[in-house]
């Protein structure tokens, strides 16, 4: 009684996402899966629900093999997928939501608004007896976890084997949570599989059965959750590709540390907290974490105050007071975030524009508002020469560049005319799907920045980046900011404990 | 992680493909535009002469005005559809101040303020209450409009208009129309903000990317409300042209100016940079709907069928855009 996976192949233009996964997903558990972004979890379970296909592998039901066109395809196989982001239509009561689509009708397309009450209740009754919802009303002014019920029960509307969560607890307070988690249980013993993706390893290892961890695309174990720890999956799921203590000893000249730049305080930006938090001049404080462990979002809203609730940031001495991008940026700050062609990039826009971007003034005609070409072209060549962006010339269009250079140009924006501005640089995923020659160029920069005074913060997955770069790390539990390690004691070990929540 | 970076060979040869490809695009316009003209050229007798050119200079000026002020909305990802109201507003108020003895430059300056206001209205209304632009200019155009009509009790003013002003819309200098030198002074002016200066920069850096540009420390607000005021500020201008040019203020004369101007730099877009709304091409776009127009109507086509015209090539010139280029409008 089960839905398997066997061999399957995902092959997008220049990546594998999924590389020969094979998987027994039973229809009497909750089956957890787990891997860092990027590991195919969503690739896996888009295949599993039939909105996308395999380029090959091969699937099947009780051991009979079906090749899934769609997601309704799937759904008629018994497989019901409820995404991350949620499907509800707000607006709609919680009893039309649950039978959007196949409301009961009286004829000509009338709806039989008895009938959808009652079938709706019934259903509801049908699965989860001890919850009582407020079925009539609008289904975006429910509690957020009785919105993941009723998402839950409109998935169970057919006849369904196998029911794939997608971080069904992401949104919910923690109250909450508890309660969806004991409905969730319930499921397999009526025969109905469940496959849990989620962020959060303590609630998988709580509510799984099995769990899976996939890497790279690739299934690296599949084991009981009862004798998993939590530090051995995070084992699992990070890569382990070198020596962190051997990057670290590499370090050419030790940097002679300032004066405290940024001084943070009972920081609270939306869920992340943070009591202390210090760096000084000179010095890279490097930020670790597993995904949605709050160490990115620390890291950006110190410089654009996003969902900031309390705390104090003392900036060269001086206690800030609104805590916004632009006024950041005038101070001195400088952030060169994820994404960058999200984030950073004009997509339609040549190199020279890209970099011109934070500091046009630099070329312009004494200082005026009036834009020099030729300066332009000058102060754009030496970023590029500066940063070795390869491109042909300052007139390429950004987006025929490859990664490394483009995140080059959105390191290089903030550098143009001068390359002291700034006395804090915060940076999140600086080497992001860039090649190896210009990872290690972008660590030298960091490095040449640092060594210039320069306060630097790294926010990085890439824990041998962390590594090599970093003069003390702080790693991010369930967004808290939990403990310090300092460099004399960088390893491996130590960052992946210390990002499960085990100290050693 | 590390995704598979093409060979140069590679690069170059995708690279090269595009530039034609893009090299085709950013002229097939122009293209047309030139066998346009040398169609009605060799087919209409009145064409070709330098009466009719300077004819469809002058009927072009005020909409190249419109479209100019238009390609600033456009480059900051923001819609104004009050610019054919605002042309009326603007083209009934210098016209009564004139009438009731306010002196020219002040009624020009009113003129200007009144194209301003109703900018920094729309643009408080995007910005500040954060209304859709879409939405935010078909209300207050539809305000404008009943403004317009209100004040005139729907009918012309005219009479009285001193010389000076009309002389704007009417008279000549050095054998070539005033018009066409305000809208050559509105165009170049447009031009140089838009592609000279660290103001134009902005603008089409909160139009390109307006998170990456707020992440750089740029004031999107500030920029996205700027655009918005110079579409009804260059409006207003083409406005008081407009008057002068009819000898009165008409309530409804500036209602075809939304369409032709949106025309035109729909138009341009498909010229130079696709996909962006650039000053040089909305100045095309505009010669492109001055020429058709004029063409049309000297072969004697009837005013219908010109709308049904120009309505195709505006659905040709946005479905060229949206198929070759990620336009998002809105």
């Amino acid at each position: 009684m089960s839905v398997s996976l066997s061999g399957i192949v995902m092959q997008y233009p220049g990546t594998r996402a999924l590389d020969n996964v094979s998987i027994d997903f039973r229809f009497s558990e909750v089956h957890g899966l787990i891997g860092e972004n990027g590991a195919g979890k969503t690739t896996l379970v888009s295949i599993l629900g039939g909105s996308r296909q395999p380029t090959s592998g091969r699937i099947s039901i009780d051991g009979i093999e079906f090749v899934l066109h769609s997601a309704g395809d799937a759904l008629r196989k018994g497989i019901a997928h409820v995404s991350q982001e949620g499907s509800l239509v707000p607006g709609l009561t919680a009893e039309q939501n649950i039978l959007l689509g196949d409301e009961p009708r009286i004829g000509f397309g009338i709806i039989n608004k008895g009938e959808l009450k009652r079938r709706a209740a019934e259903l509801v009754g049908r699965w989860f007896p001890e919850v009582s919802i407020d079925l009539d009303r609008p289904v975006d002014s429910l509690p957020m976890a009785d919105q993941k019920v009723i998402e839950i029960v409109r998935a169970l509307r057919g006849d369904i084997r196998l029911l794939i969560l997608d971080e069904p607890t992401a949104t919910l307070p923690a109250r909450e949570k508890e309660n969806l988690w004991r409905i969730i249980k319930t499921l397999p013993a009526r025969g109905i599989g469940i496959v849990l993706i989620s962020h959060f390893l303590s609630e998988v290892k709580a509510l799984s059965d099995r769990i899976t961890v996939l890497r790279d695309g690739r299934h690296i174990s599949t084991l009981a959750a009862a004798d998993a720890t939590e530090a051995q999956l995070v084992d699992f799921m990070l890569q382990r590709s070198g020596s962190v203590a051997a990057a670290s000893t590499e370090r050419a000249v030790e940097r002679r540390l300032g004066d405290t730049v940024l001084d943070i305080e009972g920081w609270k930006a939306g869920a992340v907290e943070v009591d202390r938090f210090q760096v000084r001049a000179g010095e890279i404080v490097g930020l670790i974490g597993l995904t949605g462990a709050g160490h990115f979002g620390f890291a950006r809203s110190i410089y654009t105050g996003e969902g900031l609730i309390s705390g104090t940031c003392r900036f060269k001495g001086e206690v800030l007071k609104g805590i916004h991008a632009r006024t950041m940026q005038k101070r001195g700050v400088a952030f060169i975030p994820d994404q960058r062609m999200e984030n950073s990039l004009v997509a339609d826009w040549d190199v020279r524009e890209n970099l011109a971007m934070v500091h046009p003034q630099h070329a312009t005609f004494g200082g005026s508002g009036v834009l020099s070409n030729t300066r332009e072209v000058r102060e754009a060549s030496k970023i590029m020469s500066l940063l070795n962006v390869k491109a042909h010339s300052p007139s390429q269009m950004i987006k025929d560049l490859s990664g490394g250079n483009k995140q080059k140009v959105s390191i290089g924006k903030w550098l143009y005319g001068a390359d002291e501005r700034y006395s804090l640089m915060i940076f999140v995923e600086p080497t992001e799907g860039v090649d190896i020659g210009a990872k290690r160029e972008i660590h030298g920069h960091l490095k040449r920045l640092a060594g210039q005074g320069t306060a630097i913060i790294v926010a990085s997955s890439d824990l041998l980046e962390i590594g090599d770069v970093s003069d003390r790390v702080i790693p991010f539990v369930n967004r808290r900011a939990s403990g310090e390690i300092d460099q004399g004691n960088f390893s491996e070990n130590r960052f992946i404990s210390a990002m499960a929540g085990v100290l050693q | 992680m590390n995704a598979a970076s093409p060979t140069i060979a590679q690069a170059k040869d995708t690279a090269s493909g595009r530039a034609r490809k893009d090299w085709m695009l950013k002229y097939s316009t122009l293209f047309a535009l030139i066998l346009l003209f040398l169609g009605f050229a060799l087919t209409v007798d009145r064409f070709l002469t330098t009466t009719n050119l300077l004819n469809i200079v002058q009927q072009i000026s005020m909409l190249t005005i419109v479209g100019a002020g238009l390609t600033f909305g456009f480059a900051a990802r923001e819609m104004d559809l009050s610019v054919g109201y605002m042309v009326g507003l603007a083209g009934i108020l210098v016209p009564l101040m004139l009438i009731s003895g306010v002196p020219l430059p002040l009624a020009l300056l009113g003129g200007i303020a009144a194209g301003v206001l109703v900018g920094a209205v729309n643009s408080a209304l995007v910005t500040l209450v954060g209304v859709p632009s879409l939405i935010a200019t078909l209300a207050t155009g539809s305000i404008l409009y009943g403004i317009n009509f209100l004040t005139t009790g729907g009918r012309a003013i005219y009479g009285g208009l001193p010389e000076t002003y009309l002389w704007f819309g009417q008279g000549q200098l050095l054998g070539i129309p005033v018009l066409a030198y305000a809208m050559m002074l509105f165009v170049v002016l447009a031009w140089f903000l838009m592609e000279r200066t660290i103001f134009g920069r902005y603008i089409y850096a909160v139009g390109g990317n307006l998170k990456a540009a707020e992440l750089s420390g740029v004031n999107g607000r500030f920029y996205r409300a700027a655009a918005l005021v110079v579409c009804s500020l260059f409006a207003a201008v083409a406005g008081m042209l407009l008057a002068a040019r009819l000898g009165s203020g008409q309530p409804n004369a500036g209602e075809r100016y939304l369409l032709d101007g949106l025309a035109t730099v729909f138009i341009g877009m498909t010229m130079f940079r696709p996909g962006t709304a650039t000053v040089t091409g909305t100045f095309f776009g505009a010669l492109f709907i001055g020429v058709i127009n004029n063409g049309l109507n000297l072969i004697g086509m009837d005013t219908y069928i010109q709308s049904i015209v120009k309505g195709l090539i505006i659905l040709v010139a946005v479905a060229i855009v949206s198929r070759t280029t990620k336009l998002k409008l809105l």
